[in-house]
């Protein structure tokens, strides 16, 4: 089943002398359960392109279309909502809510779709995450590994049909990167999820199912993981 | 967790201290307002407290009316009392007198006193029989009369009244300073009095209807009402303007002039309510930029990060409120206690810890609704805050580094100015929120030229009692001077010899002149009105004087005037001239000062025309009993206190609202300052280590902080100025010039007065972040970024 369909997306910032086009008639596919790697030099598009997707961005022209719904034909206050339900988020800079505890920043996003969180659900994830004695703790008390994690369970929770990690391994040492990516696979098959991964790092894309190159603004699928490629 | 909303009670306890200034900030708003509304409550509440004592607690007065017609309007339901209220003998003229003194007689009924005129009865109650009267309590004193004791008032033509006393009222200004009696009949004993008008209407008895009405009923309609049913014209009726006014019932134009102004001062005072808070969340927010986004990229619709916002600030209403009108509270308590202390005959019926529920309703209200509408700015900001800015990281802008390199001054000083303009909402509201603190203090500044226009302060030399020789000679025994002055009762006394239409000789002209002796308190206050010469010499020397002011007179000073007393003639060298003195003379008529040995010499008169005593605190009415008797009978005993406690009562009253609101706003915006320009530093303090870090030295980083802080200051009070003046003109034409015919002028105290305490309020605002800023630990406050 088709995930994200990314058709003929362009992004243009400036104008004139100024103008930059970040992204050059962007056209993909995901499946349900696929797991891509987004690579690419700096300033090469790939955030432009994960934003678009995440409609924190939206595109000069082009459609994204997530299980089936055109992002960019809904109105702002229908997209956030799509978003909440659909597409949960990854940062490099965790971006927990300093005050809430691992257990309530989890469980926020379902709070603010105005819904009751399922306790089974979250110790579920609690569970996956290994973060089940951490729950009461603030993010300020946990290592970046953990704090990623929990940020993880975030994107989880809402049980989106995509997942988009911007660099989720930028602020971890290697065996935490590792540790992150192989959760995110995990989750990928366990719920059949689709991730859609920014990363700089050639050796978190062994786990991915594809790998797709920005070069500027230029979309190549690389397909498979095909880690000898990109080296 | 239950709800998204949550996560602000939660945020709010981690970050107290972050957000104990935006508390502040809605204390001092809601503070503002709640003493403002407040102190103006109290203040309308003593000045019809002041009414009730001066002119009583009616509302209007009818002439021209019927019997019949009275009762017609003493049935309207918005009637809660009336009565017919006449007067004889009032200037002392008709030939009514008791033991050889003035009796001015009144006639009303029971309501007049009772409810009209509340507190006024010292003892025993109104006549219930035609031929019993209720007598001023000086008469009780001086007479030594009782309740039950018979009394006879001598009429014109040798008739003689004969009355039994059932009650003592309180003197009136008019009978104490006159040393006069007053009685109070029935109406139907006073008209009597009138023995040549047969079954007359209440016109024949020089009596006016006076209705007093229900304060929640539309008096204005009903007055209007009552005029069109009995075809009254406007000459036929009066109001109590000065009471309507105070209850918001006025129609009278001036009045009308005065609502208008107050309803200008009330919408500033909102204003600035709203300005500061919005000022103070919208740093709030600024600091939280990242946060918004990340919430916003989690899912938080818009609305939900608006509601996120709202719920804060009404949770910062929840301990700020309270803390506010509670603040508000105890400073008109106050200030009515000072009230109290300083005017107890009016004022001490003021609660000791009164509540003033204007205040407190009006501080829930403005405080609650100014925080939401307040909160809305911020919220949109926050709400509009693109989920990007999470992700991309870009909360410490740099940018005005790139502009100020480029300016004349230097670094640290540019990158200030930089910072103050380039958040345009924030420039604006920082600017607002000083030039309104401007903009009220010099709108409220016209009410102080409201008050001295409106009132007469007294003058040191005003005495409370003047013992006054009967014939105006000089026939008050000295050694009465000396007794008085022995009375522990009295704190000054001093006495005036007069002699009046003294033929004198000046420059070859013969004219009339009033020769009057001064005593050293009188040379002493007399220092402040010289024009020309000295005062020294006219108190030492002798045959000396000062000639008083007056266009027409050829006396200057250098001449000598030759004065014609009895069959003597003497001269006197005028050594000096003074602007005024303290009372009039008739026209054409000069007036020269001289010492009171200088008047012996001239006139051979030893005693005194007049003698002024000025009385200790805390003196009791038995006190001024015993200085009665002392004077004697053959004098005029008159007793100014009561008009004197008119004078003080309202220039108090006013004058320590007027001076309070003053003190709250200028307060305000100091506290203003120092708290916006604290949170503007603590919005930049991470930008602040940036620049620590890349090599600014901490000097320069205060500087940076001063110059910011100072370029709100200088563009706030530019507009602030401009306003204030704007609206300073407006309000003095409508309280000031449109009654009194004074021109507007530029009120330069007051400017340098607000722009001096803005200055110095940003000197003192700069002092606290200068503090943080060098106990910066830079790795700290840069490790998040």
């Amino acid at each position: 089943m088709e995930i994200l369909n990314v058709h003929h997306l362009s992004k243009i910032y400036g104008k004139g002398e100024n103008q930059v086009n970040a992204l050059k008639d962007v056209s993909f596919t995901l499946e349900q359960g696929e797991f891509a790697a987004v690579v690419g030099e700096s300033g090469s598009g790939k955030s432009t392109l994960l934003n678009c997707i995440g409609a924190l961005d939206s595109p000069t022209s082009g459609h994204i279309c997530i299980a089936g719904k055109d992002l960019f034909s809904m109105k702002e206050e229908q997209r956030t909502i799509f978003r909440r339900r659909n597409i949960g988020f990854v940062f490099q800079s965790f971006q927990l809510i300093a005050e809430l505890s691992v257990e309530e920043n989890i469980m926020f996003p379902i709070l603010l779709d105005y819904r009751k969180p399922d306790p089974t659900a979250v110790d579920e994830i609690l569970e996956v995450l290994g973060l089940k004695d951490r729950r009461h703790h603030l993010p300020n008390q946990l290592s970046g590994g953990q704090q990623q994690r929990a940020a993880i369970g975030r994107a989880l929770i809402t049980r989106p049909k995509l997942i988009l990690a911007d660099e989720p391994t930028g602020n971890l040492d290697s065996k935490n990167s590792q540790d992150v990516v192989d959760l995110l696979v995990r989750a990928s098959r366990h719920y059949r999820q689709t991730i859609l991964m920014i990363t700089h790092n050639n050796n978190l894309t062994v786990s991915a199912d594809r790998v797709l190159r920005v070069s500027d603004g230029i979309l190549t699928d690389w397909g498979g993981n095909e880690n000898e490629k990109l080296s | 967790m239950k709800s998204y909303l949550d996560l602000v009670s939660v945020s709010a306890k981690v970050h107290k201290r972050q957000n104990q200034m935006s508390v502040f900030c809605i204390v001092l708003a809601v503070f503002l307002v709640a003493v403002i509304f407040g102190m103006a409550d109290m203040a309308i509440r003593s000045q019809i407290m002041q009414v009730y004592m001066e002119e009583g607690s009616w509302h209007a007065a009818f002439k021209g009316l019927s019997d019949e017609e009275a009762r017609m309007i003493s049935a309207r339901p918005e009637v809660t009392a009336s009565s017919w209220y006449g007067v004889l003998n009032y200037n002392g003229d008709q030939g009514y007198t008791l033991e050889g003194k003035n009796v001015v007689i009144c006639g009303s009924e029971e309501s007049w006193i009772t409810k009209m005129h509340i507190g006024i009865i010292a003892e025993g109650a109104f006549p219930q029989k035609d031929n019993e009267v209720m007598i001023t309590k000086n008469a009780k004193t001086m007479l030594g009369l009782d309740l039950g004791d018979p009394v006879t008032v001598d009429g014109p033509a040798g008739a003689r009244l004969q009355f039994i006393i059932s009650g003592f009222s309180e003197g009136s200004g008019k009978t104490m300073e006159e040393d006069s009696y007053g009685i109070f009949l029935t109406t139907g004993e006073f008209r009597s009095l009138y023995s040549t008008v047969i079954n007359g209407e209440a016109a024949d008895y020089n009596s006016l209807y006076y209705v007093q009405f229900s304060r929640h009923s539309n008096i204005k309609r009903v007055i209007s009402d009552i005029k069109t049913q009995f075809g009254l014209s406007d000459q036929l009726s009066s109001e109590n303007t000065k009471l309507l006014g105070l209850l918001g019932q006025s129609g009278n134009s001036f009045m009308i002039q005065i609502y208008g102004s107050a309803a200008v001062l009330f919408l500033l005072v909102l204003l600035a309510g709203i300005m500061m808070i919005a000022s103070s969340l919208n740093s709030n927010v600024a600091q939280r930029t990242q946060f918004f986004g990340m919430i916003r990229c989690i899912g938080a619709t818009p609305k939900q990060v608006m509601r996120i916002v709202q719920r804060e600030a009404l949770g910062w209403c929840r301990i700020a409120i309270p803390l506010g009108i509670s603040m508000g509270i105890v400073v008109i308590w106050i200030l009515c206690a000072m009230l109290r202390y300083l005017s107890p005959k009016y004022f001490g019926g003021m609660a000791v810890f009164g509540i003033s529920l204007p205040a407190i309703l009006s501080g829930i209200c403005v405080g609650i609704m100014t925080v939401f509408f307040a909160a809305r700015s911020p919220a949109k900001r926050a709400a509009a805050v693109s989920p990007l800015a999470a992700v991309s990281g870009t909360r410490n802008n740099l940018s005005p580094v790139h502009k100020a390199v480029r300016t004349p001054f230097k670094i640290e000083t540019s990158l200030g100015i930089h910072h103050a303009v380039s958040g345009k909402k924030n420039f604006l509201l920082m600017t607002g929120s000083f030039s309104l603190s401007i903009i009220l203090f010099l709108s409220f500044s016209v009410t102080v030229d409201f008050m001295h226009h409106s009132l007469r302060p007294l003058k040191p030399w005003t005495p409370d009692i003047s013992i006054v020789s009967q014939d105006n000679s000089c026939s008050i025994n000295s050694v009465l001077l000396d007794e008085v002055r022995r009375n522990p009762a009295v704190k000054r006394a001093y006495g005036r010899m007069f002699a009046y239409d003294v033929p004198a000789l000046i420059n070859g002209e013969v004219r009339k002149v009033d020769l009057i002796s001064y005593e050293e308190n009188q040379f002493h206050w007399a220092e402040d009105f010289l024009l020309r010469g000295s005062v020294d010499e006219v108190q030492q020397g002798e045959n000396s004087g000062l000639i008083v002011f007056d266009r027409q007179d050829i006396v200057k000073v250098g001449d000598i005037v030759t004065l014609q007393t009895g069959n003597k003639s003497a001269t006197i060298n005028i050594t000096g001239s003074l602007s005024s003195v303290p009372f009039n003379t008739a026209p054409g008529v000069g007036t020269i000062i001289c010492s009171e040995n200088t008047f012996r010499q001239l006139t051979g008169q030893t005693d005194y025309t007049i003698i002024d005593l000025q009385l200790s605190k805390n003196v009791s009415d038995s006190d001024v009993d015993e200085i009665h008797r002392l004077a004697g009978t053959g004098v005029t005993f008159s007793d100014k206190r009561s008009g004197n406690r008119s004078v003080i009562g309202s220039f108090y009253s006013f004058g320590i609202f007027i001076y309070g609101f003053m003190t709250v706003i200028a307060l305000i915006t100091i506290f203003n300052i120092v708290n916006s320009t604290a949170m503007s530093v603590s919005a930049r303090m991470k930008q602040y280590g940036v620049f620590r870090a890349i090599g600014l030295t901490n000097r320069q980083l205060i500087k940076m902080i001063t110059a910011e802080a100072f370029t709100y200051a200088i563009i706030g009070s530019i507009f602030g100025v401009a306003i204030g003046l704007l609206l300073n003109r407006y309000l003095y034409a409508s309280m000031v010039t449109f009654h009194w015919g004074e021109q507007w002028k530029l009120p330069f105290t007051e400017m340098t007065v607000i722009v001096a305490i803005v200055i110095l309020s940003v000197i003192l605002a700069v002092q606290g972040p200068a503090k943080r800023i060098r106990n910066m630990s830079v790795v700290d406050t840069i490790s998040n970024l």
